[in-house]
């Protein structure tokens, strides 16, 4: 999988660090001061390395668990995020992280003690309400499970925090070691989905629609809480009978009433995320389409946006009750 | 088009042997080779050497397009069998210990090791990583023409610990070149082939040179037109921009009113 392994000095011992590198015994191992030497240059292409990302081991010494932006949640009034990773094994083409990021190696964290920590600090700032902790921001929570042990490691520290709640995003069909636990209360495995048509033309990589809902069906079956997040919204011709082709493909796989939470989100980006983007793929036809630049912000035009969200929450509301209904209403 | 530095004319006379260059010197610092695909530039040793004449060539050609920099040369090891070819996916330069790393991302599937860039020939080879006297000049240089994923060192060694850098001859080194012709070649298609791959994604647009011929445009505006004329070749690649009904536009002001409605009405199909 792995050519090339950037090792920072100071993780060079670490017991993750050996037991990651010992999975690719034949990888070049490559020493560094601090993973920003390889990960941050300017002169970087991230299409051309996406084909063949190389991995970084690294310690994350700060800012590891942040408040989320206001209007993000599903339901908790103390919502954080944090990222044992940068990047993703996957290759969505509407995804921020190829504007936000220079390279797409993965940069993956290996010191998870601190972010316990951390999380252990948050926790007794305020203990009269639960707060979450969303995982799945600037990578996919469940692809590289196999070789980061990221739940493994994690969901312990949250099985013995009732207070704490943990959704793990994902677009993986890597549940074979949930599975074989029990599933936690105070855990939610949400994934994200596009119609067909949209998951075919943006999200390589990506397994199939019905491989993750096979997936969130074994999950379901085995008693996790699940979270569906349709995010981001694609506008393209003929959304609406391609969006209620996809709620009637979920709903007819999964039980709507044993849901922890439905999200949608509109499709957004920073101005200069889109502008790299747009250099990258001059060709994609999402990035051709009826876009405006609203005080620094590029997502569809306003009319156009909120037919959009209308829609598919009109659409959602047949499958699922409205305390279920959480749209993400994320300031510009 | 693929720019190749090396330090020496024995290094360059196989190379320019094997690619059919043909000597452009001119009265220029530097000797240079080149084809229709390919420049090179001998640049004497040191890094700075190779530097200037990264430079050099990097004025001289980058109307040719995105190029990709490839440095050639012989380097030492303290441990690695002699005409080994290897790849650079660490560059440091001893005199200021700042280090760079090469993007391995091309599937190359060659060795790959450290390479230390040293100011004067090292004989006690006390490290086991290569040591030449250009990389770290080279591609930092070249790194601003160019994307790192495309700035690569290929080294071939010519001395170890077993048979030091004193022994090396010209012809020698003329031959060591040689001996990796193959792998070198390997090299320089993924480059090209990935020069290429930008290049088209960034071509010149004969729309917009139409359009801005025809009319004057601002600054601001022919931003705006480049976006429009972007997103218009997208959207509908079988329907010419230039039409009659934007012929008929007085001002370019209209004209980039009149692409704005039309590309409303486009519909948007991702495949």
């Amino acid at each position: 999988m792995f050519s090339h392994i950037y090792i920072e000095e100071q993780v060079r011992e670490h017991p993750r660090t050996r037991a990651i590198c010992a999975r690719f015994p034949k990888a070049a191992h490559i020493t560094c001061r601090h993973y920003g030497e390889v990960f941050n240059p300017r002169s970087q292409n991230f299409r051309l390395q996406k084909p063949r990302p190389a991995l970084i081991l690294a310690r994350k010494h700060k800012r590891r668990v942040l408040p989320t932006p206001d209007g993000y949640g599903i339901g908790g009034s103390r919502n954080y995020y944090f990222s044992h990773m940068l990047n993703c094994l996957y290759d969505c083409r509407y995804c921020f992280l190829q504007g936000m990021y220079r390279s797409a190696h993965y940069v993956l964290f290996v010191n998870y003690e601190d972010f316990e920590s951390d999380m252990d600090c948050i926790l007794a700032e305020n203990s009269n309400a639960p707060a979450w902790f969303f995982s799945g921001y600037d990578c996919d929570s469940l692809a590289l499970e196999p070789v980061s042990g990221f739940a493994a490691h994690f969901l312990p520290f949250f099985e013995k925090r009732p207070d704490a709640c943990i959704e793990l995003r994902s677009k993986s069909t890597q549940v074979r070691g949930l599975l074989k636990r029990e599933p936690l209360a105070n855990a939610v495995i949400a994934f994200s989905f596009t119609p067909e048509e949209i998951y075919q033309a943006l999200e390589h990589k990506v397994p199939a629609i019905d491989r993750r809902l096979d997936a969130m069906a074994q999950l379901q079956e085995a008693g996790w809480s699940l979270g569906l997040r349709f995010d981001p919204l694609i506008y393209v011709e003929g959304y609406r009978e391609q969006y209620r082709r996809l709620f009637q493909q979920t709903f007819s796989r999964l039980d709507a009433a044993r849901l922890h939470s439905v999200s949608l989100g509109p499709f957004r980006l920073p101005r200069t995320f889109y502008k790299t983007i747009v250099q990258l793929y001059p060709d994609e036809p999402l990035y051709a389409g009826p876009l405006a630049d609203t005080q620094g912000m590029v997502s569809y035009r306003a009319g156009l946006e909120n037919e959009l969200t209308g829609f598919c929450t009109e659409e959602l509301l047949k499958h699922v009750p409205e305390a279920l209904l959480f749209p993400c209403q994320v300031a510009a | 088009m693929l720019c190749l530095i090396v330090a020496l004319p024995a290094e360059a006379r196989p190379l320019a042997g094997h690619y059919k260059l043909r000597d452009k010197s001119a009265s220029g610092p530097f000797s240079v080779f080149r084809n229709d695909t390919m420049a090179l530039a001998v640049s004497g040793i040191g890094k700075l050497a190779a530097a200037a004449a990264t430079a050099y060539l990097h004025g001289r050609l980058h109307r040719d397009g995105p190029a990709a920099w490839l440095n050639i040369g012989i380097a030492g090891h303290a441990s690695r069998t002699l005409g080994d070819g290897v790849i650079a996916h660490r560059i440091t330069d001893h005199a200021s210990g700042q280090n760079w790393y090469p993007p391995q991302v091309l599937g190359l599937d060659l060795a790959t090791d450290n390479l230390l860039t040293v100011d004067s020939p090292q004989l006690d080879y006390r490290d086991d990583l290569m040591y030449d006297m250009e990389a770290s000049g080279f591609y930092q240089t070249a790194c601003r023409c160019t994307t790192a994923e495309l700035v690569q060192c290929f080294k071939v060694i010519s001395d170890n610990r077993d048979q030091p850098a004193t022994a090396v001859t010209a012809n020698d080194c003329a031959d060591l070149i040689s001996s990796c012709l193959d792998r070198i070649d390997r090299v320089v298609d993924t480059l090209q082939s990935c020069a290429q791959q930008l290049a088209a994604a960034h071509a010149p647009s004969p729309e917009l040179e139409q359009l801005t011929r025809h009319w004057h445009f601002t600054a601001s505006q022919t931003h705006r037109l480049t976006e429009l004329v972007r997103r218009w070749k997208t959207l509908a690649p079988d329907q010419p921009v230039w039409c009659s009904e934007l012929k008929s536009q007085q001002r370019a002001g209209e004209v980039l009113l009149w692409m704005e409605q039309r590309l409303h009405t486009l519909p948007v199909k991702l495949c």
